[in-house]
């Protein structure tokens, strides 16, 4: 039974990352342009610059299998997912995808991360305060303000926060994960440093993410509410802290953490905007500026990677989820 | 009881609608504020001269004034008649991309739902998978394949995975519906399957299928501004999101132009939390159950 | 899945008997207690002017419908009335404690200790995620009791013993207790403390009368033991003539009379009591019913017949799916009406029988035939004319009528798809006679949306819209079981009417043996998909030979405090566990005022 359901739960995981590359590959063909063909003709029209046309197209011909069937291109485009292989970055070729990405992925995790997780336990509670039968009239008072911010894009909060506490006030840095000029040390200054530059986008995540979280809880506890366990644990004359966390919040949690497995794709997207707003030197940032590039490799790239994130983060919350709730262990 | 029913019943439509916004204010303050940007928008198209959002129209780089409320950017583009024209190109894609993923949505949601089956098996599992996979970055992906979007090829784009989350919600919708008492009834009543879903189900799901079409143009809307912000929209095309996109491409904030940067921020806040209010008004219409406790 | 069905019963002393006398000191004094509730600007007295006291180790039954404000005076002695209802005026006391005077914080000291609550919907009042022991623990850390935990266990195991629960249930999850176990974990929590009254709110709502006799005395024998005093709320007359000694009968919020309840079912003072002691359904008040005519067999094809049928749900590759109605066959005559009764509990395959009946599930095995021709795979044609014979009523009128329309639609539909071709004035006419039949003023009825209604009268409506199609047979599932008491008779009355005067045969599904003593002519009983007895009620039910149907019979709670209820050995020895069914099954063969039914061995 419970290796069956084990089973379930990674052949989906399979599925879901299956489906992400499969239409990753199928869609932009179905509109019908080549665009790496494209982008690297109109590199070689403008003289390329620095870079070695004949080899990189030479390059790319074999690996896109230029004249094969669409069906054998799409398995060999599927070897090269399975076996982490990108490619080349068509403007800084030579180097490859996942040398970019490499540089770029631990910026990401680290603030990303952290912010997800804070939102999700400050908004949690938050939202659950606010409806509470007990709880101090002041979250009650605070749903309007929750509300605006969970309905606002996480990157037009950034946006926001920048234009007060960086350029305003000056706080804060304006962008950047660390200062201009400063190299990456294990020093305590310079992780001081990245420290000040993580603030504001971070904030930013934190703030809209919290609104998010808060309503979401809100909705729980007012369900939870009229289950008679609740009026039951009242009238076995349990303390107040102990119904609200024990019977409240205990129960309510478990439908917020499947909801935040089907949301984690929104959050992520929007995270990935707000490096965009911060300059941050992670994947969005990576993307955007490939965008701008049209180098279409690190941009399949860079969301394979962002895809796989969430499909493995809804794995663990698949697996997570039967350690706090016993009626799901089969 | 009788007597309150009775003076329930006498008052006018106008009344009780009237005395519903009172008792929802979420669902009034939202409308007002939607009623609000949008009328003054499409007013403006009338009243000013909204072509100015092109580049060089007017002197670049002003602050707001009298002749330009919300000022210029570096640019050259009266940034009102950029915001103007902005919000009902937007709205616009808004609609279609949300209206085409609930129709194709809610005709998946009440086929799987109501019929069952291998169908629903195959329906409900396509879904599954597909809202795993994060919507906008496999946008990302179409978008930087066709090059510049206009906004009408923007909402296909986006119309192309915006049916997941309605068909999911309106499928255990009608999964709830199909066993309820009055489909039992219909059905020894000799209606047909369309007879049922389109007469007797989905009349009671109007309030929850308004909630589902405002949180899709909602959606899209987010989705389109974030595709426009990361510079996959049309240059010639004055969208917020690519107000946005000018803005940051040009780091408004460096050369200290804050009207440049707070404009199509607050046309953007007023129009998520004004929709946002709407949806959830009427998920408290839908859902009596998650009133507001006193 | 551990779930635990086997429960040692320990009922031999029967708590019924030696009540308690009436002249000890009061442990409960309510006085004048009045709870509003405040919405949309309007106030609703939910109750008034409620007065009485209690002794130790007496109980009082509150009965009353839905709306009465039984549970409302409940909650308000627990002080836990939700906004935005509020207490506005009265006093109770508690053993000289004044329960509306303390801060809420004492009064959370009080609840349990002094004053605890069983509450309704066993189901779920139990936290879903912790161990039944965390459930106790959290009431009792909380009033104080810093022993180890090795010794709450000790307290928790005895408590459970109390309730005849083994001490291992404690380790266990709600999810993998039954529904009547999850009753009795409450009252063991409810008791733990020993209070010096109980409240005890439906604690049996949810249960099979089998489960609630159990129940009713777990709960008689730990309240005897503890000695405290008991308010048990309740809609059934019959569970209170069989559980209390004082009977409090509430409507609309106030009292309409309190006494003894010999008294009371004795000589009721208030005509709303007597009106819900007669709507309990016994079999000594059985209607004279037509004598049933000589068997005249006919060559005419059978009204309804199911040959060798069965169901089974949920097969796959994976899965040999669930029975959920072994093989019978069933014949109807066609030359007479006839009402047939199909009995059981949940589970037991009766609501299926029912939708294989009506066309509406394909059966697994064996043919359906309706009037000689087969109700599956029918042309929209014949559909529609099987539709014009074969009609039903639904158990809940809650849902019956869609919420969208106004309830001319549940008659305009059918007149229309069924192609009746009638329409205008001389439609309205027929729906205005046809709810004048079933005993409703149309004019205060039709264009009116369903909420606006109360249960009895949809579930009238129900039965109008059936007659309208002057339908050849009705398959009845449950039709009163989600009525208010006091409307029972009447619905039932215009099920037997059916039959009487517009000559319709009925399937009578229901689950309670009384009332399908008073209307059928015929009576199947079924326990988990097999038929165990079958034939006229007065064999069945008056003189049941199989221990399954002598069980339900004896479960039943009569209405009446002289005739006690089955003694505990009687349940002790019956068929506890419905598991083992099969043993029960015989080869059947019935046959009775022209209904045939049959069973293979």
């Amino acid at each position: 039974m419970r290796f069956l359901n084990l089973f379930r739960l990674v052949s989906m995981f399979l599925l879901v990352v299956f489906a992400a590359t499969t239409l990753n590959f199928f869609l932009p063909r179905l509109i019908g342009t080549d665009p790496v063909a494209e982008r690297i003709s109109a590199i070689a029209e403008t003289g390329g610059g620095n870079v070695d046309i004949e080899a990189m197209s030479q390059a790319y011909r074999e690996r896109l299998g230029l004249g094969d069937t669409l069906w054998s291109q799409y398995l060999s485009y599927l070897g090269d997912i399975a076996r982490f292989d990108f490619g080349f970055s068509i403007a800084n070729y030579p180097v490859t995808v996942n040398e970019l990405m490499a540089q770029a992925l631990p910026w990401t995790i680290g603030l990303m991360l952290t912010a997800t997780l804070i939102a999700f336990a400050i908004g949690s509670l938050l939202g659950a305060l606010t409806v509470w039968p007990h709880a101090p009239r002041i979250f009650a008072n605070l749903t309007p303000a929750i509300m605006v911010l969970g309905a606002i894009p996480f990157y037009i909060l950034g946006l926001l926060l920048i234009d007060i506490f960086a350029f305003r006030l000056g706080w804060f840095p304006i962008g950047g994960g660390y200062p201009i000029g400063a190299r990456p040390a294990v020093t305590f200054d310079f992780a001081l440093d990245v420290l000040r530059h993580a603030m504001l986008p971070g904030l930013s995540i934190v703030l809209a993410a919290i609104g998010v979280w808060a309503l979401q809880m809100r909705g729980m506890i007012v369900t939870v509410l009229g289950e008679d366990y609740v009026t039951f644990a009242e009238a076995k004359g349990v303390r107040p802290t102990r119904l609200f966390f024990r019977y409240g919040m205990r129960n309510a949690i478990l439908p917020q953490l499947t909801t935040l497995a089907l949301t984690f794709g929104q959050i992520v997207t929007g995270a990935v905007l707000v490096e965009v707003v911060f300059g941050y030197p992670g994947l969005g940032t990576l993307l955007f500026q490939s965008i701008g590039y049209s180098d279409f490799f690190v941009i399949q790239g860079v969301v394979f990677v962002l895809v796989l994130t969430v499909a493995i983060s809804m794995l663990i919350m698949d697996i997570v989820l039967p350690i706090l709730d016993p009626r799901l262990r089969g | 009881m009788s007597a309150s029913v009775q003076t329930y019943r006498r008052r006018s439509r106008f009344v009780m609608t009237w005395g519903y916004m009172r008792r929802n204010p979420s669902l009034l303050i939202g409308s007002l504020m939607f009623v609000a940007l949008i009328g003054t928008a499409i007013v403006a198209h009338f009243v000013y001269d909204v072509s100015q959002y092109q580049p060089l129209s007017v002197m670049p780089s002003q602050p707001p004034s009298a002749e330009l409320p919300f000022g210029s950017d570096t640019q050259g583009r009266d940034l009102f008649a950029s915001v103007a024209r902005g919000t009902v190109l937007t709205l616009g894609i808004g609609l279609i991309a949300g209206g085409l993923g609930l129709l194709i949505g809610g005709t998946l949601g009440f086929i799987s739902g109501y019929f069952g089956g291998w169908v629903d098996t195959t329906i409900k599992l396509v879904v599954d998978v597909l809202l795993t996979v994060p919507a906008l970055l496999v946008l990302v992906i179409v978008a930087s394949a066709v090059g510049e979007l206009p906004p009408m090829g923007m909402a296909f784009v986006i119309a192309l995975l915006a049916w997941r989350r309605p068909a999911r919600q309106i499928r255990s919708q009608v999964l709830v519906l199909r066993n309820a008492g009055f489909v039992q009834t219909a059905r020894i009543s000799g209606c047909g399957p369309f007879t049922i879903i389109f007469k007797e189900i989905l009349p009671n799901l109007l309030p929850f299928l308004a909630a589902s079409f405002t949180v899709a143009v909602s959606a899209a809307i987010l989705a389109s501004v974030g595709l426009e912000a990361l510079g996959l929209g049309s240059q010639n095309a004055p969208t917020l999101g690519m107000t946005v996109f000018w803005m940051m491409n040009f780091s408004a904030l460096m050369l200290g132009m804050w009207w440049w940067v707070l404009t199509p921020i607050a046309v953007l806040i007023i129009l998520f939390v004004s929709l946002y209010l709407i949806t959830a008004g009427l998920d408290e219409l839908a859902n009596p159950r998650l009133r507001r406790r006193a | 899945m551990t779930t635990v069905t086997s429960m040692s019963a320990d009922l031999d002393a029967d708590p019924a008997i030696d009540r308690v006398p009436s002249d000890a000191a009061p442990v409960l004094q309510v006085e004048g207690l009045a709870v509003d509730f405040f919405a949309d600007g309007r106030t609703v007295h939910a109750v008034r002017g409620v007065s009485f006291d209690l002794a130790k180790g007496r109980r009082l039954g509150v009965v009353g419908e839905s709306g009465s404000g039984k549970t409302t005076t409940a909650l308000a002695l627990m002080r836990m009335i939700k906004a935005p209802g509020r207490i506005v005026s009265g006093r109770a006391t508690v053993g000289g404690t004044d329960l509306f005077a303390l801060s809420d914080a004492e009064m959370r000291m009080e609840r349990m200790r002094t004053v605890s609550y069983i509450p309704q919907g066993a189901m779920n009042s139990l936290n879903p995620v912790y161990r039944i022991e965390e459930q106790f623990f959290d009431a009792m850390i909380d009033h104080g009791d810093g022993a180890s935990r090795s010794d709450l266990r000790l307290r928790v195991a005895e408590a459970l013993a109390s309730v005849d629960l083994p001490s291992d249930v404690m380790r266990l999850y709600p999810h993998e207790l039954s529904g009547g176990m999850k009753q009795r974990v409450c009252i063991a929590i409810g008791i733990i403390l020993s209070p010096k009254l109980i409240i005890a709110d439906e604690p049996t709502s949810a249960l099979d009368v089998i489960t609630q006799r159990q129940v009713m005395s777990t709960l008689d024998k730990v309240q005897n033991r503890i000695g405290a005093a008991m308010i048990l709320i309740g809609h059934d007359i019959g569970l209170m003539a069989q559980s209390v000694d004082e009977l409090m009968v509430m409507r609309d919020g106030v009292i309409e009379e309190r006494g003894s309840i010999d008294r009371i079912f004795a000589v009721p003072e208030a005509a709303y009591t007597k009106l819900l002691i007669d709507s309990v359904p016994v079999f000594d008040r059985k209607p004279a019913r037509a004598k049933a005519q000589a068997a005249a067999t006919s060559d005419a094809a059978p009204l309804l017949e199911l040959s060798g049928v069965s169901k089974t749900y949920g097969t796959s590759i994976f899965s040999k799916g669930k029975i959920a109605l072994h093989p019978m066959s069933l014949r109807m005559p066609s030359d007479r009406p006839s009402i047939v009764a199909i009995v059981g509990q949940s589970g037991s395959g009766k609501t299926t029988l029912g939708q294989l009946a009506l066309g509406l599930l394909p059966p697994t095995t064996g043919t359906i035939r309706f009037a000689g021709a087969p109700v599956t795979g029918l042309s929209a044609r014949d559909q529609r004319s099987f539709r014009r014979d074969v009609q039903a009523i639904f158990q809940d009128p809650y849902s019956s009528f869609n919420p969208f329309y106004k309830v001319d639609h549940a008659f305009t539909v059918p007149l229309k798809e069924l192609g009746f071709g009638i329409s205008g004035q001389a439609r309205s006419e027929l729906i205005a006679e046809a709810c004048a039949q079933v005993g409703l003023d149309p004019t205060l009825i039709l264009g009116r949306f369903p909420h606006e209604l109360s249960g009895g009268q949809r579930q009238r409506l129900m039965v109008a819209r059936a007659l309208i199609l002057k339908p050849r047979l009705i398959v009845a599932d449950e039709p009163v079981s989600m009525v208010d008491a006091s409307q029972r008779a009447s619905i039932l009355a215009n099920v037997q009417a059916l039959k009487d005067n517009y000559s319709i045969s009925v399937i009578y599904i229901t689950h309670d043996l009384a009332t399908a003593y008073q209307v059928s002519d015929f009576v199947i009983v079924l326990q988990n998909g097999h038929v165990v007895e079958a034939g006229p009620p007065e064999d069945v039910i008056g003189a049941s030979k199989h221990p399954y149907t002598r069980l339900l019979i004896n479960s039943i709670p009569w209405p009446d405090p002289n005739r006690p209820w089955a003694s505990a050995d009687e349940l002790d020895n019956g068929p506890a566990a419905p598991s083992g069914a099969e043993t029960f099954a015989p080869a059947l063969h019935s046959f009775s005022g022209g209904v045939e039914l049959e069973v293979p061995e």
